[in-house]
């Protein structure tokens, strides 16, 4: 992606002057991590607002079970720092592609744990940001538990980048399982996941579904002996769209996909689905695609296009905002000055 | 005003919609804590569309609201204060407490405002599943208070505080319409502001209506008591507990007071001799629980445990609880009064704010036990006193207030589950810096326009104090 304009301020109060600078040119930006998502989306010559330099652990404590990072660390890099602990964060990308975990927080999309850890926002204690009016604050704090004020923690995950520049988290740590492992079904079966007490993960793919487990390995043994699950490998993910809806309306969307599958315009779609968490993993044309998202936007939920090339919009109507979010944005980013195509892209 | 709000609640040949009287009025004064303050009516709607009408009724005249549903908070957030003076309504949801929906096969529940949190606990445990926060008040304690509050529980440490189990929040703003503030679906499609409405204690609109998540029972319990010599060996191993392979789901632990006084009223089985005990809880599959109450026994021992026992049966482990669960009973035989306090601090500053408790007890001649979730680093110190001593009540909020200042002063918070309300209100300056609560004050703003839901709580106001008082009313002494 070219760019007309570019910041990479090196601290919290470099993004502050970029912030003002940009604002000086009556320019809005586009707060980039690694660019594992954003680069994904169709974008214009926006000028970026770079987060790379903000990089490293400000502090590991793993007494307390939390680690507060800088947001342009990348992921990966963390969770090897706190692996040498014995420690983990499960909000790991569903896909290693280099994201951040200011990226991590700002998209909020799910990893492929979700099901057994929770989402991203369930990790976040604290976030330290700079609001689009390019004020530094911050919300929460480094104690796991804390209702102190309004959960602004969470609100800002997920929130695209739309409220503030975040430039600093705190995260929930907890042990690592000593042996996870992956287990698959013969032929797909996302129903086994009612017979397991709280899996990891279940993924069910066009062959099958697999089931992470990470309980201790004699319970993992006696879970799968049970549920007739065997060895397997871990699955893959299709990368090119995510559709999320209610779990309870996934049967009735993936029938219907099936439905328009069958037809040979169809017959293209990939989909892999965190079915108990109404989340499908999908890869096909333009076509196809477009074809999902109306369907998934007839049950109620909204699919996210991740290849610019296919000529879609990334979030569709599904992500359009009510009238309560643009307040709270124009609240936290009165002059429109972060993103504010977000949704339109 | 009030004729149009008799109008809207005594339909059907129901009478009792509405109080005004100074009777009616004076069970509304406060909730479980000091703090009390006389509302100018209460409206106690039995459905949504009541309810929407009565908001809509404040709103025309610009009376404020104070939503409020089991009254078992502790901060003050449901206690009737208004700025300037102006007297609120207080809008109870407590007849709205019907279990709306019990979705089995999708593990959750919709439920109306003033069911009973220990009653969605029955009615899932039917099913094999249940619903994972558990506040001390659960008997009592509504999940509209539960959402309103960002309530926590026992179980915190590995399920999470109550916002982990909201999966949808329909919240009700002044012109009685309803947000259905949804996340449902595993991503956010937009800003998660289901978030923000939990935890809000009534400033942003009424919680109408929650759809809640529901976990499978655990297969297997292990249950854990550990008798230590010293309130720092406990907490040692509470640091050791969390950095070992296994978290426990639970880490509760109880001073030599607290031990004493439950034990007399209890019996719950509790080592006398002992300076703190731990309890402990593994939840899960048959392996991974041995496995870990293995490893507290071990990590128990190394830190100079005097006694440890794992519960052999349900008796035994409902008998370890009972002694945590009867803390506030057996209070209420050794004093007439107490102050409930909670903070939080980092998990690894524990030893060092229990003994400050400890030495700010001593300096204010006030008995004063520590009931801790460890495993979080969450304080609950109980000040007991008795309100007939003279000038008691200068010295109990005189501690009160240095046990908050020293969780703050070791990176702590000033609450991790009783909420802000009033009573922590006026910290909020001393944890966020002015840019930070002006954040907090836009996002209310945003949300609640009218600035008419409960007033006066949660951000300090430059308006100053409203009408609360923390003496008890002259017909308590």
């Amino acid at each position: 992606m070219t760019t007309s304009t570019s910041w990479e301020p090196a601290d919290a109060d470099e993004m502050v002057a970029a912030l003002a600078d940009a604002r000086s040119a009556g320019q809005a930006v586009e707060v980039r991590g690694s660019g594992s998502v954003l680069d994904r989306i169709p974008g214009g010559d926006e000028p970026v607002l770079s987060t790379a330099a903000l990089d490293g652990i400000v502090d590991h404590a793993p007494e307390d079970l939390t680690v507060t990072v800088r947001a342009g660390m990348a992921f990966d890099e963390l969770a090897q720092e706190l692996a040498q602990h014995g420690q983990e964060c499960p909000i790991e990308p569903i896909v290693d592609d280099g994201a951040t975990v200011g990226g991590r927080l700002a998209t909020g999309l799910a990893g492929p744990r979700q099901l057994g850890a929770g989402r991203v926002r369930d990790w976040v204690l604290r976030v330290r940001f700079i609001t689009g009016d390019g004020h530094p604050a911050s919300a929460g704090g480094v104690t796991v538990k804390d209702v102190t004020g309004y959960d602004v923690c969470r609100l800002m995950t997920g929130s695209w980048g739309t409220l503030g520049v975040i430039t600093e988290v705190t995260l929930k740590l907890r042990p690592i399982p000593r042996q996870p492992a992956w287990f698959a079904t013969e032929t797909p079966d996302p129903t086994v996941a009612a017979r397991l007490y709280r899996p990891a993960a279940v993924v069910t793919t066009a062959e099958r579904t697999h089931v992470l487990l990470e309980e201790h390995p004699d319970d993992a043994a006696a879970q799968a002996a049970d549920a007739g699950l065997e060895p397997a490998a871990a699955p893959t993910f299709p990368a090119t769209a995510r559709a999320a809806l209610d779990p309870a309306a996934l049967p009735g969307f993936l029938a219907e996909l099936q439905h328009a599958n069958s037809s040979p315009e169809g017959a293209a779609l990939q989909v892999t689905a965190q079915g108990q968490l109404g989340l499908c993993h999908l890869d096909g044309s333009a076509d196809a695609l477009a074809r999902a998202r109306s369907v998934v936007e007839r049950h109620g939920g909204r699919l996210l296009v991740l290849d610019p090339a296919l000529g879609l919009a990334a979030f569709g109507s599904g992500h359009a905002p009510d009238a309560m979010t643009n307040r709270v944005t124009a609240a936290l980013d009165p002059d429109g000055r972060l993103a504010p195509w977000r949704w339109e892209r | 005003m009030l004729l149009r709000l008799r109008a809207i609640l005594d339909t059907d040949g129901l009478t009792d919609g509405l109080r005004t009287s100074h009777l009616g009025r004076a069970t509304y004064r406060r909730d479980a804590s000091f703090l009390n303050a006389d509302p100018l009516a209460v409206a106690l709607p039995r459905t949504v569309e009541q309810t929407a009408e009565v908001l809509r009724a404040c709103r025309d005249h610009g009376i404020p609201i104070t939503p409020r549903a089991a009254g078992t908070g502790l901060a003050g957030g449901a206690t009737p204060t208004g700025e300037a003076g102006a007297r609120p309504v207080v809008v109870s949801v407590a007849r709205m407490d019907q279990l709306r929906e019990l979705d089995v096969a999708n593990r959750r529940a919709w439920v109306e405002p003033g069911l009973v949190n220990a009653r969605l606990g029955r009615a899932a445990a039917a099913h094999g599943l249940r619903f994972a926060p558990d506040p001390a008040s659960q008997i009592a304690a509504t999940l509209g208070g539960n959402v309103a509050t960002n309530a926590g529980g026992i179980h915190v440490l590995t399920y999470g505080v109550m916002s982990q189990h909201v999966l949808a929040v329909e919240l009700m703003d002044l012109d009685g319409e309803v947000h259905l503030l949804d996340g449902r679906a595993p991503e956010q499609g937009g800003l998660d502001l289901r978030a923000v409405s939990v935890g809000g204690e009534g400033t942003l609109g009424i919680v109408v209506g929650a759809c809640l998540r529901l976990l499978p029972a655990p297969p297997a319990t292990g249950t854990l008591l550990a008798g230590f010599p010293s309130l720092d060996a406990a907490a040692a191993t509470v640091g050791a507990l969390v950095t070992s392979d296994r978290l426990p789901d639970a880490v509760e632990l109880m001073d030599a007071r607290a031990i004493e006084l439950v034990e007399g009223y209890a019996q719950a089985g509790y080592p006398q001799d002992a300076a703190a005990v731990l309890l402990l809880e593994y939840e899960g599959l048959p392996a991974g629980v041995d496995a870990g109450a293995a490893t507290a026994e071990r990590l128990a021992s190394e830190h100079g445990a005097t006694s440890v026992v794992r519960a052999a049966d349900s008796d035994q482990r409902a008998r370890i609880w009972k002694g945590r669960k009867a803390v506030a009973g057996a209070i209420a035989k050794q004093a007439p009064d107490f102050y409930l306090q909670d903070v939080v601090v980092p998990r690894s500053r524990l030893g060092e704010m229990l003994d400050t408790v400890v030495t700010i007890g001593e300096r204010e001649r006030l008995t004063i036990l520590n009931v801790v979730h460890a495993g979080d680093g969450n304080l609950h110190p109980f000040i007991l006193f008795d309100r007939r001593e003279p000038d008691v009540l200068d010295r109990v909020f005189a501690a009160g207030h240095d046990i908050v200042e020293t969780a703050l002063r070791l990176d702590g918070t000033v609450t991790g589950e009783h909420g802000v309300g009033i009573e922590k209100r006026d910290f909020l300056g001393q944890v966020f810096d002015a840019d930070s609560l002006a954040v907090q004050q836009a996002v209310r703003d945003a949300i609640e326009p009218t600035r008419l839901a409960n007033p006066d709580k949660v951000l300090p106001t430059t308006v100053g104090c409203g009408e609360a008082r923390m003496v008890p009313e002259g017909a308590w002494v």
